[in-house]
């Protein structure tokens, strides 16, 4: 009861209010990313955007490309990311068939508005369909980071990209919302959920949606904690017996591990290849994370399953 | 002091604007001129250097650089502010800004329309045929109204040609090339054809001005260049049809179902022949009067009469020009004169020639290799404008004849073809999602070698016939 009332502390998380950001980039390589990123939206009942970031186009040349671009218009050659857009909307349509707001939703090209440094497309027949379409070209944190702080997302999902090492540390460190990276996820396997515990403030918050999405997508769910020494302290035992207690209350059946050894390295092989790892986010300071990195974003660099960053 | 996140993100996002500023004052305050570099052309190749890497690595918006380059000419390059503004304005810089609004008021009448029922009416539906009159028509347009409005208008007959063909694009993906790099790979060799093909060919023509190095008139240029993109246009057709072989060899279909969309726009309009006919006029002045009244004046009365006939909104030409790269040219151009008076020019160029005079002993052969490959290399990097605003002082600084090793720097300036941000062109045709950044790579090393070859081939043979 010590631990429920504890854990009944934190910031509790509102579903009613969630809102996700999905980022896609072409047709072939983004398909699951929508596909889990809108399963997850509706698991949370949450509000979907779906962005497209498109490369930078050089500044010396931007004036020409845009007037190209509006030529291109005129021949119905719409701009490849509203293309990419009217794709997503139409795979959402297929993977959300009830909700009715969204299959009214046509697809106009003519029907964007531009504001904030953004394109929106705007679906008047959709009002309150809870799905957006953005479009936005930059350099994709830059962007993304522009994104979440314009309309405050609680969840940013991007697919695993193949210079993930490289964007690790920054999308973890930039990206002001909680973070979930797809990478090699296929949506036929039985995946089980791997939530790391440790006496971090953020492991309170990612419990909370490991419940919910254990819960709505009958996911097993596991939880591990790793310490360097044979020795584990008050702190870690007792957030481990407190998640447990958490997810017992709600009847979702739960396995605990307790192992030695570098955390970084215990989480990634005991996650082996079914395993959908959630995690706190880092505490440490800003300058420490930028050089050293941190758990989460070690993780990330050395994994090749989903992962949750809960912040 | 408790370094936030979003400090170390504006940070990170602005390290090359600090790097270039450490650096600057590094070199400004703790470096001594090097030996035969006065200290005001140290401090004026400091200032290029600085600008260089905020080129490349844009942490701040265009107009921003520009602005820039403008107030550390007066503050450490020794220049009074009069100075500066008094190389800001020229005739290149009015050509680029004319030409620019050119583009804007002639893309977007209805023209391409026109454009494209004539190519497909020289060109049948063969699809080798269709991709070598796109190369020789881009080309051949080019060369007089410059790359971007070739593209502008020719991209959408292209890609409509690749929808019409009724096929996925996954497996069109080299028809789609070959039509997209016909059209950007054409306007490109064609841009160096005339002085109108591009703001580089004027920057030039200023510079020779300006230094005292003679002047070639608009007939005289076509004459010593148009024979190379001659030679060009039938390699380039081979290197495009070799490089991205398309999977369908005829577009029957497509072809009819363009010509369908073409004649629904039905006659050519009062307003589009009163356009037409007026570029033309400007065309004409072009190669008739430019030598009276500059490159730049004639695009002005242009774009004037083009707002006095109510062919084109102020309001249209003030939203789709981008101002910031003419604040840019203006800006690049008055450092460059500067690099010439302050002697930064002559050292970088005596510097270029003794590092390589051990490879390469005879001195006209090395003059035209730093020329071409300085211009060369920085074009990929660079925009070939930029390029020419930079490299021309140091180019006209290395001796021999400068209007042929201007001529020669020009023309490199325009084997951009590895990126795609160095020649407007390839940069329009990689917006459009349809190529990669890999494509340009394929094809470009080819289009390198065969633009070498072709300018070693004019340079030799050709221009010693016409400069005896």
């Amino acid at each position: 009861m010590v631990a429920m009332a504890k854990m009944n502390t934190t910031q509790k998380l509102n579903p009613d209010a969630l809102k996700f950001l999905t980022a896609v980039s072409h047709k072939k390589y983004s398909k699951q990313t929508l596909k889990l990123g809108s399963l997850i939206a509706s698991v949370f009942d949450a509000h979907l955007s779906v962005a497209y970031v498109g490369q930078k186009v050089s500044e010396f040349h931007g004036s020409m490309v845009n007037l190209t671009r509006q030529n291109l218009d005129k021949w119905n050659i719409i701009h490849p990311g509203l293309e990419v857009l009217e794709w997503a909307l139409e795979e959402l349509k297929e993977l959300r068939p009830e909700n009715e707001g969204l299959a009214k939703v046509k697809f106009n090209a003519d029907h964007v508005f531009e504001e904030d440094g953004r394109v929106r497309v705007l679906m008047p027949e959709g009002e309150g369909c809870g799905v957006e379409l953005i479009l936005r070209e930059g350099e994709l944190v830059q962007e993304l980071r522009k994104e979440i702080q314009l309309d405050d997302y609680d969840l940013t999902i991007i697919g695993g990209s193949q210079n993930k090492r490289h964007l690790a540390h920054s999308i973890i460190q930039y990206l002001p919302s909680s973070i979930l990276v797809l990478q090699d996820f296929r949506p036929k396997k039985k995946y089980k959920l791997l939530l790391l515990v440790d006496d971090s403030e953020a492991t309170k918050k990612s419990v909370e949606w490991g419940a919910i999405i254990a819960q709505k997508l009958g996911w097993p769910i596991r939880t591990l904690t790793v310490s360097k020494t044979k020795r584990f302290g008050a702190g870690y035992q007792g957030a481990a017996d407190r998640a447990k207690a958490y997810f017992e209350s709600r009847d979702i059946e739960v396995e605990q591990f307790f192992l030695t050894g570098d955390p970084v390295r215990t989480f990634v092989e005991f996650a082996g290849d079914n395993h959908m790892i959630i995690m706190g986010a880092s505490t440490l300071n800003p300058v420490k994370q930028f050089l050293f990195g941190s758990k989460p974003i070690k993780t990330l660099e050395q994994t090749d399953v989903p992962i949750l960053i809960v912040r | 002091m408790r370094i936030s996140t979003d400090m170390l993100f504006w940070l990170q996002q602005k390290r090359w604007l600090l790097i270039s500023l450490i650096m600057g004052a590094t070199l400004y305050f703790w470096v001594p001129p090097p030996h035969g570099l006065s200290p005001e052309g140290f401090h004026i190749l400091t200032i290029i250097l600085m600008t260089l890497i905020l080129i490349l690595k844009e942490p701040v918006p265009l107009p921003a650089i520009a602005i820039q380059l403008i107030f550390w000419q007066v503050i450490i390059g020794g220049s009074t502010p009069n100075e500066v503004g008094s190389y800001f304005m020229n005739d290149a810089v009015f050509f680029i800004m004319g030409s620019l609004m050119l583009a804007v008021a002639i893309v977007g009448q209805g023209l391409d329309k026109r454009l494209a029922l004539g190519i497909i009416k020289l060109t049948g539906n063969k699809t080798w045929r269709i991709v070598s009159g796109f190369t020789a028509i881009s080309a051949i347009l080019s060369s007089f109204v410059g790359p971007h409005m070739v593209t502008a208008m020719m991209l959408p007959v292209g890609l409509t040609l690749v929808r019409f063909s009724e096929r996925k694009r996954g497996s069109i993906k080299k028809l789609t090339a070959a039509l997209l790099f016909s059209i950007a790979y054409g306007a490109t060799i064609g841009s160096i054809g005339t002085p109108s093909g591009g703001g580089r060919n004027v920057i030039m023509m200023n510079y020779w001005a300006e230094f005292g190095s003679g002047t070639l008139s608009y007939i005289d240029w076509m004459k010593l260049v148009y024979p190379m993109v001659l030679i060009e246009i039938p390699l380039t057709i081979f290197i495009i049809l070799k490089t991205f072989p398309p999977e369908i060899h005829n577009l029957d279909r497509a072809v009819r179902r363009l010509s369908v969309e073409v004649a629904y726009a039905g006659k050519t309009t009062p307003k589009e022949y009163l356009t037409m006919g007026l570029f033309g006029l400007v065309l004409f002045s072009w190669i008739t009067l430019s030598e009276t009244f500059g490159l730049g004046t004639i695009a002005l009365i242009g774009i004037f009469s083009y707002m006095a006939m109510g062919l084109v909104s102020w309001e249209k030409l003030s939203k789709n020009v981008n101002w910031g790269v003419i604040l840019l040219f203006g800006a690049t151009i008055s450092i460059g004169v500067q690099m010439k008076n302050t002697g930064g020019a002559a050292w970088l160029a005596e510097l270029s020639i003794h590092f390589l005079e051990r490879m390469i002993p005879n001195i006209d052969t090395l003059r035209a290799v730093v020329s071409v490959a300085l211009s060369g290399v920085m074009s990929n990097l660079l925009s070939s404008s930029a390029t020419v605003a930079v490299v021309g002082p140091i180019v006209l600084n290395l001796g021999g004849d400068p209007i042929m090793l201007g001529l020669a720097s020009v023309i490199a300036s325009a084997f951009g073809y590895f990126t795609a941000v160095a020649a407007p062109a390839c940069t329009i045709i990689y917006a459009t999602g349809f190529v990669r950044a890999g494509d340009f790579l394929k094809a470009g090393w080819k289009m390198a070698i065969m633009s070498i070859f072709s300018l070693m081939l004019i340079g030799i043979f050709w221009w010693p016939l016409l400069r005896q």
